[in-house]
This record gives structure tokens, C-alpha cells and sequence, in this order.
């Protein structure tokens, strides 16, 4: 990792462990037991067995969507499982509520705060706690400065919790729990938010709460940290644990990586190639915020797939392709034309199309009818003067409707009635409808079944005819079985764009994901 | 003392009166609005206040009867605002301009028989030692007992907010409902307390109007003084001390207005009448202008999804 601008862990120093065998003895706070949870057709968790112990850092490991998060928001009482069940101290305990779950000693930091701005880190923390009626600011202030001190969670008492950084509200909503003498304190992706600083300063805290008998939860897709911090490693993969580790087993990157992408072949489709002809998107040399030196060119009659754990700049580069952010540095040129002119010219009619991975909040308005949602993007097409030819677009969206087979076909029907697969058909359809010859597609199936998988894929690959496709997606399957080409971005870089029949790189896509060039000594964490 | 300082002092002493029940008023309002409820009525609560303090004082021959009973009429109409936003997340905004429509229907429908009947309140008393400071003295001390109630509500407002920990429970629900849930609150049960006692003194407010600034109820004689409340919590931002201060700028401009009258100043009474309101204009402009838009309760209007 030696060529990366900031590695938040290389600065970690060894973990202060001293208290490490003092609870090694203790049974687990808590043991989850063949939990399952579906969301209708989609399967986010399947028996999963895991324990949790005092004193102990349990990392749980995998990528987006892998079913971490619905794990967690059930054991912190805000879901209920579908089957399985929560052992505290042995005995199994139903959570109707957070509040429930709290109670028994369980607290999750979520990753949006829920703290009172206009108060301060006192308040916050005694919000609801305070056992008594009338309160005293300087004791307030006292007892939890000691409790900071503690856990070693620096933060000002007396500070409003609206002047603090992401990382000092952080600690405050930890604060929040320890004051409440949690037990088991889950941290969902808590380096999200942090600065490498800051995020060095979470684990010594993680450490310390540790030693002094805390279970702690770390829920990350980042490899390096979880080999940084963690004690045990449960590594799920589409709902399911595939692999545990504890300290002594931990393995090196490699395996971890391919263990936490592996490959899972649930779905092939016959993807024959055509011959790409002309350049419809390049980017050279784009820098920007989250993004480090990227190229790239798509040309029609492709697809090129963007693999890579979320958040490593995929982001900022498609809403630099799409108009969506002015770029900061370098060219990108859409159908041959250079971005400012591009985006300069009236929307509609524009030839690029973007399928967002937010259909519910940036590809479609709820509360709007399906008509409605299908002109957002298509009212050029169906504009008379200052006026929009309803009767035509009605008759448009019935023959999307019925063509993409969306459910329920009632195009008088909010949006919100519609499924995320059925949401996501009218999305693609209205995109396709304006025959576009470049498609930024973004995680186009993530959360839909594999029916709807299925035909999203189809049409993609349909699409490749007249356009040529950027996929950005999480999900390994998806790039190999669609894209022509490869890219794997890593901290806002390429780390490599191959062809899908170069075994060997295809080979490597899990350890370039982690930041490890093939053939490269790989770094030790 | 010559006469333009008696004359000053008697306008200042009328100012304190004429503003008490706007502070009763504001205040109630600035705590329902602290708790995260809009409740745009207090023009229908004090109405109802003004005129059950009246008909309960009429009936029992005692003021603090008359009180009472305004204080619970006030609060009791703004659970109907409690059921529309709190239990059916109506919006509260409409709920709070029905409120106002209703109360001023309800008091005049009920009240006309009632209309121009004389009843015994409060009468003024001279607090002992307080009232011969001068100047200040006879500014303050020579009023009411619903006026020196009120000069202990300012403190106490405060007091319970940043000192207590329902306060801290009721600005939480004000600022971050989903974060008071968080900390094992029930955010929905204090936005009722906070709706319940914002009513409760706006009647207050209004049993002032017929038991002590007048002893007589007549028809519509709130005259705006809710809606001015209400402009008031946005002047005060939020904060129980400017109150004090928006209320008396009230109360000078509405005395000021009047002794002008009675001394036949050479002006159109329909525009000297109009003052106190395009003051309102004026004082929402300048607290606009200040930014005090920035201290509301964040989550002011914004109803609680029920938890799934």
C-alpha cells in the first residue's frame, strides 16, 4: 500500500491488549442461533450462528449488501428475525424495540447520529438517563469528562454537539452507551465517517473498551481495518456466514478477500460479444475529491464494468460522467464531445443515460405517478411548445410498462407502490426509451431477486447494440458475467482494466479489490 | 412630579398591564413550539380563556375560579390540536388556523347573551415595600395578582428548560424527536404536555383580558393579541427573557396608542389602531433580517412518524 497517499491503519499502533485473557474464560453475552430474515424474495440473512463474547473484538467482515447491517439492526432490536434466535446470557430474549435491546445491554452506533445538535455532549449523553429531577450542569459535566476519560473517548463535555466533528459525535453516541453500561456495543461501519486520525483514535478507544470487558461489534467491508482491530472475523457473503476466524486462525489478506468477494455463480446468462466500434465516453487523467488520476474509455458495443468495494471514488466518478459534478481535473468527453459543451445543451435529448443505484430517491419521485416518473427524464420527447403531450406519453409508458413487464401495471399508481425490481424495470425502460448511446448504470440490480436480476441484465446486454454501457457495481458475479472489460477501481484509482479473458487478472480481481497488485509482495497489515 | 412624568409613569404602568396578557400568552406558546409543535390557535385559546374566565367568575364570584377554568378551557381546546397532529399527523399548520376559527365561533356564539355584563377580577393592590420605590415602583408594583404572577413565569420557563430533566426531555422532542426515542424517551407523550400547557396559559392569557384589564367580556376582544403571540415567539427566538421584552414593546405601542387617543392627538384612530400590528410586521422582519429563523426547535412542525 506503499503508493496510497494515507493509510489510516499503517500509523495504528500495536494494540495496548494487556486485559486480553482476563475474559477469554467468560461465556458469550450473547449468541445469535440460526437467525433468517427476508425481505420478501430476497434473502438478506440464512441460519446464522454466531457468538459474541466479553472482551472481545468481533469483526464482521463483507461486502455491501452481504446482509451485515440487517444482521446487526436485528440483534439491536429494530428488526425482528424471521426465524432463529437471540441468547442473552443464555437464555433466548425476544427485542420488540431498540429500547428492548438496550435494556438487556445491547446499543448499536448507527452510522446517522442521533444526537441532539442544539445541546450539549453532556445533555446528550444524559438525555433520559439523568436520575434526577433537577440537573446540575457541572456534575453533568463531571461524570461524563470521567467517563470519557475512561475509555479514553476524548470529547469536551461542555461542548454543543453541533460545533463537533464526525468523529467527536461519534464518541459521543458511544458515550451514550457506556453510560447506560451497555454490554455489547455494535459499530456500524464506524470509519465511514472519520478521518484517518480520528479513525486510529476509535480503535485505541475500541481496544480499551475491551479490556475492560466490553463485546464489541465492528461491521466494515474494509479488510485492513478489520485485520487492524478485530479479535474474531465472521465473514458473510449473501446472507450467510461462509467463514470464522478467531485470533489465533486469522489469515492473511489474500484469503480474506477472496473469501469475503468469492465468487458465487447463482445466475449466468449467455453474454455473446459484439465488436465494439466507436468511443462513446473517455475520461483521461480526472482527479477530483475521492478520485486519483482515472482513464477510462467505453466504446459502443461494450460494456465495461467498474469492479470494487463501495466507496473507493466509484461514486464521484460516474457523478462526474453524468453531469452531476463539474470535474475537477482531466477530460471527459461524452459522444466525442468535451463535458462542458455536453451538459451545456438542453437535457432530454441528450444521448446519455443514467440508471442511479438510489431508484427511490434520485431516479424517481414517490409520490408521483408512473407517467409522471417517466417524463422526468423524457418530457423533451413529448413537448408541444410549453406544453407535454400526456395522451402520447401514456400510451409511451403502457408499452414500457407492458414490455418490461412491470408490476403492478397501473401506470396511475404512485411510484411508491411499485417494488424495487419493478421500480428499477420502469427506470430501465424509461432510460432505454430514449435511445441513449451511453449508459452509466450503477448497481443496477442490487436488492432485486433473481428473476428481476435476470431481465435487468438481459436488457443491459440488449443495450449493448446501439450504446456502449459503464457498469459500476459491488457484485463480482455481475461484472464477470456482463462486462467485456474490467476495470477494479481502489482508493479512487484503477488498479487495473483487463479484459474478461485474461484468467489471471480475473483471477486476481479479489486482491486488486483489497489494494494488492498481483505479483506484488503483499503488504502485512 | 410634574405632570409629563406622571403622564410618562401612567403610560409605563399601562404598558406592564397591557402586555401581561400577551406574555401569558407568548410564553405558552414558546413552550409548545419548544417541544416541536406549531400550534397557530392561541387567538382561539386565549378567546375561549377570556371568555370561561369570565362566565366561571360570573357564576362562582371568584376570579381564581375564573382563572382555573381558563386555564383549563385553553389547554382542553388544544388537544384537539394534540389529536390531529400527535395521534392522525395532520398538519399542523391547518389545524392550528382551524383552532383559531373555532375558538373565536365557539366564544362568540356562547358569549353574546354574556355580552356587556360587568363581573367582579382582580383588582390592583400595591405590593407592601415594592411599591414606594420610585419610578419603578409605580411601574410594577401597583397592578394586579395575574401581573405579578406573571413576572415569576419568565424565570421559571427558564429554569425548567436548562435546569430540569423533563425540560431536557421536552427540548429534545423539540430538537430531535428520533434521537429522544433513541434515549428511551417517548417524544409523542411530551408533545402533549407541551401542546396542554402552551394552552393552558394562553387561556390564562385571556382570563386577563375579561377579569383584569377589563372586567366584562365583549365580543372578539382578544383582537389579534394570539396572533402577535405567536409573531412574538419567532421575535423572542425561542428564549423566555426577550419575550418579556417583545411582550412590553407590545403592551407600550397598544398604551401609547390609547392615551394618544384620549388626549385627541390630531391623527386617524383607525391608524393609530393599526400600530401594534404593523409593528408585528416589523418585528418579524427584523428578527427575519437577524437570522432567527436559525433558533427554532429543528424539528418545530415536523410531526412523528409512528415506529413501524
Amino acid at each position: 500500500m506503499s503508493d496510497t497517499p494515507h493509510t489510516p491503519t499503517a500509523v495504528a499502533p500495536e494494540p495496548p491488549r494487556r486485559a486480553r485473557e482476563a475474559h477469554a474464560h467468560l461465556p458469550p453475552v450473547v449468541r445469535l442461533e440460526g437467525i433468517c430474515k427476508s425481505f420478501g424474495k430476497v434473502r438478506a440473512n440464512h441460519d446464522i450462528t454466531l457468538d459474541i463474547r466479553p472482551g472481545c473484538i468481533k469483526a464482521l467482515l463483507g461486502e455491501n449488501g452481504a446482509g451485515k447491517s440487517t444482521l446487526m439492526s436485528i440483534l439491536a432490536g429494530k428488526l425482528r428475525q424471521d426465524s432463529g434466535s437471540i441468547l442473552v446470557d443464555g437464555a433466548p430474549t425476544l427485542f420488540a424495540s431498540p429500547r428492548d435491546a438496550l435494556r438487556a445491554g445491547i446499543g448499536m452506533v448507527y452510522q446517522h447520529f442521533m444526537l441532539v445538535d442544539s445541546m450539549t455532549v453532556a445533555e446528550n449523553v444524559l438525555l433520559g438517563q439523568s436520575p434526577d429531577m433537577v440537573l446540575r450542569p457541572a456534575r453533568m459535566r463531571d461524570e461524563v469528562a470521567a467517563l470519557a476519560e475512561r475509555y479514553g473517548l476524548v470529547v469536551d463535555p461542555a461542548a454543543r454537539v453541533g460545533g463537533l466533528s464526525m468523529g467527536e459525535r461519534q464518541r459521543v453516541e458511544i458515550l451514550k452507551l457506556l453510560y447506560r453500561d451497555s454490554r455489547v456495543l455494535i459499530l456500524d461501519e464506524p470509519t465511514a465517517v472519520l478521518t484517518p486520525r480520528e479513525t486510529d483514535q476509535l480503535f485505541e478507544a475500541m481496544w480499551r473498551m475491551a479490556d475492560q470487558g466490553k463485546a464489541l461489534v465492528f461491521i466494515s467491508h474494509k479488510l485492513q481495518e478489520v485485520l487492524t482491530v478485530a479479535d474474531e472475523i465472521a465473514i458473510l457473503r449473501r446472507g450467510e456466514v461462509v467463514d470464522q476466524f478467531s485470533e489465533a486462525d486469522v489469515p492473511n489478506q489474500t484469503v480474506l478477500a477472496n473469501r469475503m468477494v468469492g465468487r458465487d455463480v447463482v445466475l449466468q446468462v449467455d453474454a455473446k460479444r459484439l465488436t465494439p466500434v466507436d468511443t462513446v465516453l473517455s475520461v483521461e487523467h480526472l482527479f477530483g475529491p475521492g478520485l486519483d488520476d482515472v482513464s477510462l474509455t467505453v466504446r459502443r458495443g461494450e460494456i465495461v464494468a467498474i469492479a470494487g468495494v463501495a466507496g473507493n471514488g466509484q461514486k464521484e466518478l460516474v457523478e462526474a460522467i453524468c453531469g452531476l459534478t463539474r470535474p475537477a481535473s482531466g477530460e471527459v468527453r461524452i459522444l466525442g464531445r468535451p463535458w462542458r459543451e455536453f451538459f451545456a445543451g438542453p437535457p432530454g435529448r441528450r444521448g446519455l443515460a443514467y440508471i442511479p443505484e438510489d431508484r427511490q430517491g434520485l431516479a424517481t419521485c414517490r409520490q408521483l405517478d408512473l407517467v409522471d416518473n417517466f417524463l422526468l427524464t423524457t418530457r423533451n420527447l413529448f413537448a408541444k411548445g410549453m406544453f407535454l403531450d400526456r395522451t402520447e406519453a401514456t400510451n409511451a409508458v403502457k408499452r414500457v410498462v407492458w414490455e418490461y413487464n412491470v408490476q403492478p401495471g397501473d401506470i396511475a399508481a404512485s411510484a411508491r407502490a411499485l417494488s424495487g425490481g419493478n421500480l428499477q424495470k420502469l427506470v430501465i425502460g424509461r432510460e432505454f426509451f430514449r435511445k441513449p448511446e451511453v449508459i452509466v448504470a450503477e448497481n443496477p440490480t442490487q436488492g432485486l431477486d433473481i428473476s428481476a436480476t435476470e431481465e435487468v441484465w438481459g436488457r443491459l446486454l440488449e443495450a449493448r447494440s446501439s450504446a456502449g454501457v459503464l457498469l459500476v457495481t459491488g457484485d463480482l458475479n455481475e461484472a464477470l458475467e456482463l462486462a467485456d472489460r474490467i476495470a477494479v477501481m481502489y482508493r479512487g484509482r484503477f488498479m487495473d482494466v483487463f479484459d474478461k479473458d485474461d484468467t489471471a487478472k480475473v483471477e486476481a480481481i479479489g486482491l486488486m479489490m483489497a489494494g494488492v497488485r498481483p505479483g506484488e509482495p503483499e503488504t502485512e497489515a | 412630579m410634574d405632570m409629563d412624568t406622571a403622564l410618562l409613569l401612567s403610560i409605563l404602568a399601562a404598558t406592564v398591564q397591557s402586555g401581561t396578557p400577551i406574555l401569558y400568552a407568548t410564553l405558552g406558546e414558546m413552550f409548545t413550539e419548544r417541544s416541536g409543535v406549531l400550534n397557530l390557535g392561541v387567538e382561539g385559546m386565549m378567546i375561549v380563556g377570556a371568555f370561561t374566565a369570565f362566565l366561571a367568575t360570573h357564576l362562582t364570584g371568584n376570579p381564581w375560579a375564573g382563572v382555573l377554568a381558563a386555564g383549563l378551557c385553553g389547554g382542553g381546546l388544544s388537544l384537539l390540536h394534540g389529536i390531529v397532529c400527535l395521534i392522525f399527523q395532520g398538519n399542523q399548520v391547518v389545524s392550528g388556523l382551524a383552532l383559531t376559527i373555532l375558538g373565536l365561533g365557539l366564544a362568540d356564539f356562547l358569549g353574546t347573551p354574556y355580552v356587556g355584563i360587568t363581573t367582579t377580577g382582580f383588582q390592583a393592590f400595591a405590593v407592601p415595600v415594592l411599591a414606594d420605590i420610585p419610578v419603578l415602583g409605580t411601574i410594577f408594583f401597583r397592578h394586579d395578582a395575574l401581573v405579578y404572577l406573571s413576572y415569576l413565569l419568565p424565570p421559571l420557563f427558564w429554569l425548567f428548560m436548562a435546569r430540569t430533566r423533563p425540560g431536557l426531555a421536552l427540548r429534545a422532542a423539540g430538537e430531535h424527536p428520533a434521537a429522544a426515542s433513541a434515549a428511551g424517551l417517548s417524544p409523542v407523550r411530551i408533545r402533549w404536555c407541551g401542546i396542554f400547557t402552551g394552552g393552558f396559559l394562553a387561556g390564562i392569557g385571556g382570563a386577563y383580558l375579561s377579569l383584569a384589564y377589563t372586567h366584562l367580556w365583549t365580543n372578539n376582544m382578544t383582537s389579534g393579541r394570539g396572533w402577535i403571540a405567536v409573531a412574538l415567539v419567532i421575535f423572542a427566538f425561542w428564549r423566555p427573557g426577550r419575550a418579556v421584552f417583545g411582550a412590553y414593546l407590545f403592551g407600550g405601542v397598544m398604551a401609547l396608542q390609547l392615551r394618544l387617543q384620549a388626549m385627541g392627538a390630531n391623527l386617524p384612530s383607525s391608524l393609530m389602531l393599526m400600530l401594534p400590528y404593523a409593528l408585528t410586521v416589523l418585528v418579524l422582519l427584523a428578527s427575519s433580517a437577524r437570522g432567527g429563523g436559525r433558533a427554532a426547535p429543528a424539528a418545530l412542525g415536523v410531526n412523528i412518524e409512528p415506529e413501524e
